[in-house]
């Protein structure tokens, strides 16, 4: 088998997902320059200080040192990169890029693809660079958008994020959204229905963001909230200036490998039927 | 491993759990044969056409394609294979040409525009429609979309499960031209059909799966021979029919002047007896692959 037709199908599964990935990026890093733009008008009215000071002692001490982080011209920046709403809609869409191959089994579009000479480990291989090259582009088109906005908005005097703490939250960002992927790629590489995949992925990511949550709060639940991927998304962490932790790059990484291989076999043994 | 034939199958197996999709089906189809492949819906036809695609895994037996196996060996198995899906699943974003391209790239083969025109002439979706992306089309063009993918390479085999669903006549007509080239080039066709008088004509070879198993594996010709022929007899005047038949003669109807028999093997018992009684004339109905299915059929039914 020569190496065209593999490049031949990820090229296809690219220029379908097209808009929908230059949408999404287009937004992000439109979200981004607005967040500078805000950083900037807080900054110049001196809202900061004033912010800071409205926040009652004893919340101040149960939020800690960060909240001093996150009440400044760098926190509002890199806000996007953990904003509940981005992640979700960025886990959201690792999960699209990730069900397609149950989309074609539905279709029965797969039964085409499959007629020909083509090894069934083409189809996960290239639902895994999809879904690196996806994540790579809307983080990207995101990081874009935050340089944009700190070239042409920032205030001289204001204190920037570096940009190693651009580049880390970005990095741990993506490993989260490529272990969502690999979570989804896996249980779709055994499912008849996208719907059925989208949903099981999208439900276990709201549950382990919620235990993560819970996890957070409540130090009974800390444990358990270690079974979160979520746990091992620390922004918190990297605002505060420490380095993006090995182990959760680790287990990020560890997650989204074992998904892959689990998509690999489960995807090899099964029955293609719609 | 049988070398010989185009497609081989031997106790082929599938099960879902208690159901018995396909079972221990063995079958031989020669290079250059076209088999049809009948059975009524649920019988394990498209399970079988699925299994020799490797896009189902078999709980039983082996099948193979030119040698080569089809599950261990796919990727040769299906290295010159067309295969046309009874139901096209396509994205409706796409154009027929990028479905086209797209497929015939998932090949390996260069694509050849020259054959794939004379397709697009022969069963009329020009250029113009292949332009037009996949929502805009009927299920005739889907079809004809359908069968230009599967015909594009020129393979050596084509496994087509049920091919004219959804042609007019016209198309059904320019498909069957498709095929009898298709054979003189010495490809192999296995198409399964609901359409009787399409397998009577297109089909060197007939198999029937009745609940999976095989229950007719014969020519064509063959069938034809054993279906009993029909004999209208018209009278020149009114008369009783005989009251004595002989063997392999059934009375089917009778009318005063117009007598109908069903006769199994030669017409020579029938034309003595009748001897004795003013014949105008003799018509014989020759037999149809139909006559022998539809009997098959109403068995599985029953």
């Amino acid at each position: 088998m020569s190496g065209r037709p593999p490049f031949l199908l990820l090229a296809y599964s690219l220029k379908r997902m097209r808009t929908i990935l230059l949408t999404m990026g287009a937004l992000l890093c439109a979200f981004q320059i607005l967040m500078v733009a805000v950083a900037r008008a807080v900054e110049r009215s001196g809202g900061f200080a004033q912010l800071s000071a409205l926040i009652p002692p004893f919340a101040r001490e149960l939020l800690g040192p960060s909240i001093a982080m996150f009440l400044s011209f760098a926190g509002i920046v890199c806000l996007g990169y953990f904003h509940v709403a981005v992640m979700g809609s960025l886990v959201g869409l690792s999960i699209a890029v990730a069900t397609v191959p149950a989309s074609e089994v539905e279709t029965g579009f797969m039964d085409l693809i499959l007629s020909r000479p083509l090894a069934r480990h083409w189809i996960v291989t290239r639902s895994i660079v999809a879904a690196v090259l996806s994540i790579a582009l809307v983080l990207g088109l995101m990081v874009l958008g935050t340089w944009i906005g700190l070239e042409t908005l920032a205030p001289s005097g204001a204190a920037r994020p570096s940009v190693s703490l651009i580049g880390s939250l970005a990095l741990n960002l993506g490993l989260l959204l490529l272990c969502w992927s690999a979570v989804a790629l896996a249980i779709a590489a055994a499912a008849r229905r996208r719907s059925v995949a989208g949903a099981s992925a999208g439900v276990l990511a709201l549950v382990a963001f919620l235990l993560d949550y819970v996890g957070r709060l409540w130090q009974p639940a800390e444990s358990l909230a270690r079974l979160s991927p979520f746990r091992y998304f620390s922004p918190f962490d990297l605002m505060m200036g420490g380095r993006l932790p090995l182990k959760n790059v680790a287990v990020l990484l560890g997650i989204a490998l074992a998904g892959f291989l689990a998509a690999y076999v489960l995807f090899s043994r099964r029955d293609i039927s719609h | 491993m049988p070398d010989a034939s185009a497609v081989s199958i031997r106790g082929l197996s599938k099960q879902y759990g208690k159901l018995i999709a396909v079972n221990n089906l063995h079958l031989d189809v020669a290079p250059g044969e076209i088999l049809g492949f009948l059975g009524l819906n649920g019988a394990g036809k498209t399970t079988t056409i699925r299994i020799l695609l490797d896009l189902l895994r078999p709980t039983g037996g082996q099948a193979f394609i030119f040698g080569h196996d089809c599950q261990r060996e796919g990727l040769h198995a299906r290295s010159n294979v067309g295969y046309l899906p009874g139901e096209m699943g396509i994205y409706s974003d796409l154009t027929g040409f990028e479905v086209l391209d797209l497929l015939a790239g998932l090949s390996g083969g260069p694509v050849d525009r020259t054959r794939r025109r004379e397709l697009q002439d022969r069963l009329g979706l020009p250029s113009s429609d292949l332009r037009r992306t996949l929502r805009e089309y009927s299920t005739g063009m889907k079809r004809k979309l359908g069968l230009i993918q599967a015909f594009q390479s020129d393979p050596l085999l084509l496994l087509l499960d049920e091919p004219t669903e959804g042609l007019d006549p016209l198309m059904q007509e320019a498909f069957y031209t498709l095929i009898a080239e298709t054979k003189r080039r010495g490809a192999t066709v296995f198409m399964s059909s609901h359409v009787l008088s399409e397998v009577d004509r297109v089909c060197d070879r007939v198999a029937l799966l009745r609940k999976g198993e095989l229950v007719l594996l014969r020519a064509v010709e063959e069938i034809r021979r054993l279906a009993s022929r029909r004999v209208r007899v018209h009278l020149a005047e009114d008369g009783s029919p005989p009251p004595d038949l002989p063997p392999g003669v059934q009375m089917m109807e009778t009318a005063p002047r117009l007598w109908t028999f069903k006769v199994e093997g030669f017409l020579g018992p029938l034309l003595e007896i009748l001897r004795p009684f003013p014949v105008k004339d003799l018509e014989v109905v020759e037999p149809k692959l139909e006559d022998v299915v539809m009997q098959y059929y109403r068995e599985d039914h029953s």
